[in-house]
């Protein structure tokens, strides 16, 4: 799961994770209908292989999502704020069962516990190249704590470097480990 | 024009006990008069039709020597109209719009094609006569021994009255059924969105066929000349030899086409003897050709010149051309790479996901000129060819450097600034403000201001909360991009 306010960069983190799969189609369920193919280019998704599927219907979403796991190599699907959370989990447990990598991507909600094997929490970001008026974007250093079972228990804070490339570098391994009791 | 029996005129095939003739898939393929009247139809599996009648003939179909012997009815034919093109052994389309004219109408031309062909191959022909190949095909199959040739007045009213099989869409066939869709006419008079939201694009390929346009779909301008020619030094001589190399002609054929995301439906090839004579057919399909299809074609073709009527290929083959025509991005033939299930679940699982969200909700995406974001993205519904309008090589001054914003939306969102002395020092998002770290711009943006597009200024808003690209226009601003 992607979770972070827009802004702090997990739209592209998914895009990247995305551009991993190589084979195949890759498919991105668009909730607001605002990713910018542009983005998913840059990091390295084929045109040709990048399907981009628009729902805002909550009542639709869940059957658009489990016919895109159904057929694409890996799948990110934004979450309605309206989803209910057994939709959420009944995709999840489809994902499990079909083996397609699901990237779950929440706007304005919370995911229910126990679905995401990996959560990616964006804390903050920062942007170098522009000054007061001058210059222009040019690299992102993000703060990203991970958790969830992949992680075994453990929180873990990770920072990322990104310059709009695929070629997002993790600077900071554990940059701060915090260590948790395995929630039940 | 269409020799039904055509695979059964086949030495110890009798002509007054059941027949049929069964292709490699182990369905019949062709069945004589005695045999359809025992209840065997074209399609069964072989183990079926002998179940209901135990002591039918059965020949294996030899497309190679069904060729040679069917060469002579091609021959006459094309002295007659040329450009015939050649689907299988018995079975041709001929464009007959100038032909016409030359022979003072349909009835005399028909006539005309009847005598010769009657002549060189006997009876057993239909001859379909119509606007359109699909529909063709069916006036000819509709006709009977008595009166073998039936010209259609008007396609889209005679294809109505056809039962729904008849568009040969297997898949989708059974479920128009239930849903009481039993003719042509009832599936073409639906609306095409319709059929495309809940069939996909077998569901459009079979409306547009009901339709009577049967057209290719999807077409393709060929962007340069793929045709491949080898020639050979020495001279082949020997049929295996030329369908060796068909094979890796055809294969080179079809890499090329893939690269450019097409398959042919059409094919013509050209073989030149030694002496100078060339000779050169048609091969048309209903389905795209693969490289397999091709080379049998062209070894069927090869084998009729050589051992069918005329001069044959005197001194042997010295060059051979294949060239592709009717090309389409429908049925392109996968890479060696590529997995064919894996592509037709893709296929099916995509079909299925464009059917709930409606054909403009599953999309994809090409790259071309733009100075904004938005301008850069070439949109087309997923299943259709890419539309690109603007050359995104070309130099586009001003346009909005990398990264991208992640986030562009459809039409711009107002957003707030708060400025202190013409700088930006916080933004509100959502209920809260956040401070500006630092920002980029301001950026002129004059717009097409000859369809009246106001100018405005883009900045880079740099927050703790991430970075924005807004502009401002009238003094109000909007949201044009987030950097997630």
């Amino acid at each position: 799961m992607l979770s972070g306010d827009p802004g702090l960069g997990m739209t592209r983190l998914g895009l990247v994770m995305l551009s991993g799969y190589t084979e195949g189609t890759v498919a991105y369920l668009d909730v607001r209908g605002w990713l910018s193919p542009v983005a998913a280019w840059e990091v390295g998704i084929d045109p040709d292989r990048l399907v981009i599927a628009r729902c805002h219907e909550v009542v639709r979403w869940g059957r658009v999502a489990a016919a895109l796991l159904d057929g694409a190599t890996a799948v990110m699907a934004e979450i309605p704020s309206g989803a209910k959370d057994v939709s959420i989990r009944k995709l999840a447990a489809l994902a499990r069962n079909r083996g397609t990598p699901l990237l779950l991507r929440p706007i304005d909600r919370l995911v229910p516990t126990g679905v995401a094997h990996l959560v990616l929490e964006a804390r903050e970001t920062t942007w170098t190249g522009t000054a007061e008026g001058h210059g222009r974007i040019e690299q992102r250093k993000t703060r990203i704590t991970a958790s969830g079972k992949a992680m075994k228990g453990m929180t873990r804070t990770i920072e990322m470097e990104d310059d709009g490339s695929n070629a997002l570098r993790v600077v900071s391994g554990v940059a701060a480990a915090e260590t948790r009791s395995a929630a039940g | 024009m269409w020799y039904p029996e055509w695979p059964l005129r086949k030495p110890g095939v009798p002509q007054d006990e059941p027949g049929q003739a069964v292709g490699a898939n182990g369905r019949v393929e062709a069945v004589n008069a005695v045999a359809y009247a025992a209840g065997i139809r074209r399609g069964m599996r072989r183990g079926e039709a002998e179940g209901i009648c135990p002591l039918v003939t059965t020949v294996e179909r030899d497309h190679s020597a069904e060729m040679v012997a069917f060469e002579r009815v091609v021959t006459e034919v094309e002295a007659l109209v040329p450009k015939v093109e050649i689907v299988e052994p018995g079975l041709i389309f001929v464009p007959v719009a100038g032909a016409v004219g030359y022979y003072g109408g349909e009835d005399l031309l028909v006539e005309r094609v009847v005598k010769e062909i009657d002549r060189v191959a006997g009876d057993g022909y239909r001859i379909g006569l119509a606007d359109g190949p699909f529909a063709a095909k069916h006036a000819a199959a509709g006709t009977t021994g008595d009166v073998p040739f039936h010209i259609v007045e008007d396609d889209a009213s005679f294809l109505a009255s056809l039962d729904i099989s008849a568009i040969d869409r297997e898949e989708v066939v059974a479920t128009f059924r239930w849903l009481g869709i039993t003719t042509l006419g009832e599936l073409a008079r639906l609306p095409g969105s319709a059929i495309a939201s809940r069939f996909g694009s077998v569901g459009l390929d079979a409306h547009r066929l009901a339709s009577g346009r049967d057209r290719l779909p999807n077409p393709r301008d060929l962007p340069v000349d793929l045709t491949v020619v080898e020639r050979f030094s020495p001279p082949l001589e020997d049929l295996e030899q030329a369908s060796f190399v068909a094979r890796a002609m055809a294969s080179r054929l079809i890499e090329a086409l893939a690269a450019v995301g097409a398959a042919p439906f059409r094919i013509v090839i050209e073989a030149e003897a030694v002496d100078g004579t060339t000779r050169s057919r048609t091969w048309r399909s209903a389905d795209p050709l693969d490289d397999r299809a091709i080379a049998e074609r062209v070894r069927w073709q090869l084998r009729a010149w050589i051992d069918g009527v005329g001069a044959g290929i005197r001194g042997g083959l010295a060059a051979l051309r294949i060239e592709p025509a009717d090309l389409s991005g429908v049925g392109r033939q996968l890479s060696l790479g590529e997995d064919a299930r894996a592509a037709s679940e893709t296929y099916r699982a995509l079909a299925e996901a464009q059917a709930i969200v409606g054909l403009d909700g599953l999309l994809q995406a090409h790259p071309q000129g733009g100075r904004e974001p938005g301008d850069r993205v070439a949109w087309h519904r997923w299943g259709e060819p890419p539309v690109r309008a603007r050359d995104p090589e070309a130099p586009w001054p001003g346009r909005v450097p990398g990264p991208s914003p992640a986030l562009v939306p459809p039409d711009p969102q107002p957003f707030h600034i708060e400025w202190d002395r013409g700088m930006p020092v916080r933004v509100r998002l959502g209920s809260r403000w956040v401070t500006v770290r630092s920002w980029a711009g301001p950026w002129r943006r004059v717009g097409r201001w000859w369809k009246g597009e106001e100018p405005g200024d883009q900045y880079q808003i740099v927050t703790s909360a991430g970075a924005f690209l807004c502009e401002i226009k009238n003094g109000q601003t909007w949201l044009v991009g987030i950097y997630d």
